[in-house]
């Protein structure tokens, strides 16, 4: 492997990893209020991707104008499902169940996207969908770089929100112990639906990020779910720090990894990471107390 | 007397059935049943709620696939073999899976089928890739039908075994120590129950049954194609029909089965390849898990006692019933008879005693 071609597969893998890096968040930031694991996550992801592409394909703007139409609605969606299905279930059974409810929601989202947009591969194009520029001489494409940019830029305001805001201690003092936080005056039940909602509306930036280099069909969704909870669990599960690292780590070393072994080999090594995880440290390298129990 | 009409159903189906296609649709619902029994050995008895199982079903048949092909071992022995060594490679991935409870576990079973896609996709010189693998027919010299109607037997036989030892462990110290774990694992074992060795044999025991109906499925389709053998929604069909039917009963996963592989074999045929499948099955997994999560026989059985005599919340029991009920030491007093004689107890027969005198008879 020539220098360059490492420096170029490093910064592809940068950039991979800031995405991955979005979407752990927000699989981690669900499990962290609800105890849920977010199944459908990345089938809203790829939904978002859709509703980019169709909103391109319409009214010929930008994809990533459709983040105006997007995020509030998946926020909306997110406060929804919280609302109105995972509260539903029995408190005992609550992480086993909401696996399944989520599966299901998944599943459903699939279908649908299958019977609206049919099972063809889709892929948007963009006037600079070819472009790329020369970062000490690795070359980088145009969207690559502003899918990283977005994804970038999310999760610095969802850590600015969650460090500095009162809503984001109220969000953060649940995820670390809702009794507790419901005896400090915390509508944790609200926080909590908030936070799912949050956790949708990466998945909207992330999926539009994904339409501007992505070929995107109904099934693709499976492609994410794994590594994307592969992360969570390597880095501690309800740990957004640790599920961003795990990210930055893993998306660097598929990429690295894809130079010798080609992509199939690659993807494996988040279920490596995986396994090794669970028998060195079950709780994860960031996670505490609260990952080993559930 | 129901076992007797479930059993008569099921081995006269072949010669009832009116044609070929009916037949292979029956036995793609008994091995549907089979796949969701031998879930139930885990989720079922300790809670643990795998969406993987999926992998071991593609282990068996793959396993079987290749023992023939490339080792060249008659079909039984290879299906056997192949049995045993998905016991083999449960147990380290056991080990590593039940290190964690709940939500890591499920992740984990999911990305097991996922690792166990991207290899055998990846290692095409070996498995066939995505061209697929095809297993020599065990009976070369039968016919369709009659081949069909043999297979049906065999998975009911694997069934029955199925369903006998989960009988069996249901009724012993170990399925107790399994369904203590399910109830509340910490207390399990504060009170002494080996919750992680009860927890890998029933995982394992799962995982082989799984793999066993996996081979036999191998040897009858003949064709494999890893995006069906490792397919999460084989793996999560096997959960919908466990939790549909009940996972606390001994025929809750086959009854499950019926209602489900009847159903995806009609959208099959009706729809063809629409995702109308997929739509039907995440709905009714939704309605499953938010309506009914402990299956249809525990609702039904409590609609039937609700319309039942003697079971309304409200009772009405005659004094007289009381008494007897009692024991017929002690008479019972009679609210009304005090109300209405206006406090003058001494003048009435049937005053009701003093409490010292309630104390007295015990």
């Amino acid at each position: 492997m020539t220098g360059t071609l490492l420096f170029q597969s490093l910064v592809l893998g940068v950039l991979l990893g800031g995405l991955y890096a979005l979407l752990a968040a927000g699989l981690t930031l669900y499990f962290g209020v609800m105890r849920v694991v977010m199944i459908a996550h990345s089938a809203f992801l790829i939904l978002a991707a859709y509703l980019a592409w169709y909103f391109h394909e319409q009214t010929g703007i930008d994809p990533l104008l459709s983040l105006v139409v997007t995020v509030p609605l998946f926020f909306a969606v997110g406060v929804g499902m919280q609302r109105l299905l995972i509260t539903r279930l029995r408190p005992v059974t609550l992480t086993m169940m909401s696996v399944l409810l989520t599966f299901a929601v998944a599943l459903f989202i699939e279908g649908m996207i299958g019977f609206v947009w049919s099972g063809t591969q889709r892929r948007i194009q963009l006037p600079y969908s070819g472009d790329s520029i020369e970062f000490f001489g690795a070359q980088i494409a145009v969207v690559k770089l502003v899918a990283f940019g977005l994804a970038a830029l999310s999760l610095g305001l969802l850590y600015l929100l969650l460090k500095h805001s009162r809503f984001g201690q109220a969000l953060r003092a649940t995820i670390q112990h809702r009794e507790a936080a419901q005896l400090v005056g915390i509508r944790t039940d609200r926080v909590a639906g908030y936070g799912f909602g949050i956790g949708l509306a990466t998945a909207a930036i992330g999926g539009t990020a994904l339409s501007l280099d992505a070929t995107i069909y109904p099934s693709l969704h499976w492609h994410w779910i794994g590594p994307l909870m592969a992360i969570i669990v390597v880095g501690g599960l309800g740990s957004i720090p640790g599920a961003a690292l795990a990210a930055m780590v893993l998306g660097i070393g598929q990429s690295l990894l894809q130079v010798p072994l080609g992509t199939t080999w690659a993807q494996t090594i988040f279920y490596v990471a995986l396994f090794a995880t669970l028998m060195l440290r079950p709780q994860g390298f960031f996670g505490g107390r609260l990952a080993q129990r559930f | 007397m129901a076992l007797v009409v479930g059993v008569a159903l099921v081995l006269s189906f072949p010669t009832i059935a009116p044609n070929p296609y009916i037949l292979s649709a029956g036995i793609v619902v008994l091995s549907y049943a089979c796949t969701a029994t031998a879930w139930n050995f885990m989720g079922g008895f300790t809670g643990y709620v795998s969406l993987g199982h999926a992998a071991f079903f593609g282990l068996g048949a793959y396993g079987t696939g290749l023992l023939i092909r490339d080792v060249g071992l008659p079909s039984f022995a290879a299906w056997l073999l192949a049995g045993a060594l998905v016991l083999l490679i449960t147990i380290p991935v056991g080990i590593a899976a039940l290190r964690v409870r709940g939500a890591s576990f499920v992740i984990v079973s999911i990305s097991f089928v996922l690792i166990l896609l991207l290899v055998f996709q990846g290692w095409g010189s070996f498995t066939g890739g995505s061209d697929g693998l095809v297993v020599p027919r065990p009976f070369p010299d039968m016919l369709r039908p009659q081949h069909h109607e043999t297979f049906f037997y065999l998975f009911a036989a694997l069934l029955t075994v199925m369903l006998v030892v989960w009988w069996l462990i249901d009724r012993s110290r170990f399925g107790t120590g399994l369904k203590a774990v399910r109830e509340d694992e910490d207390k399990a074992q504060a009170l002494g129950v080996p919750t992680r060795n009860y927890k890998l044999v029933a995982y394992v025991v799962s995982a082989t049954f799984t793999g066993l109906a996996g081979g036999m499925y191998a040897l009858w389709f003949g064709d494999l194609d890893p995006i069906f053998q490792f397919s999460i929604m084989l793996g999560a069909y096997m959960v919908l029909m466990a939790l549909l039917g009940g996972v606390r009963h001994l025929f809750g996963p086959l009854l499950g089965a019926f209602i489900v592989g009847t159903g995806l074999e009609y959208f099959k045929l009706e729809f063809g390849d629409t995702q109308f499948h997929l739509v039907a099955a995440a709905l009714l997994l939704g309605a499953v898990v938010l309506f009914m999560p402990d299956g249809i026989i525990p609702a039904v059985t409590g609609l039937v006692r609700r319309f039942g005599p003697q079971e309304s919340s409200i009772r009405e029991v005659t004094a007289a019933e009381l008494l007897e009920r009692n024991g017929g030491t002690s008479p019972v007093p009679q609210p009304g008879a005090t109300a209405g004689s206006d406090g003058s107890r001494t003048t009435s027969e049937a005053a009701p005693p003093d409490p010292n005198d309630e104390e007295d008879p015990r």
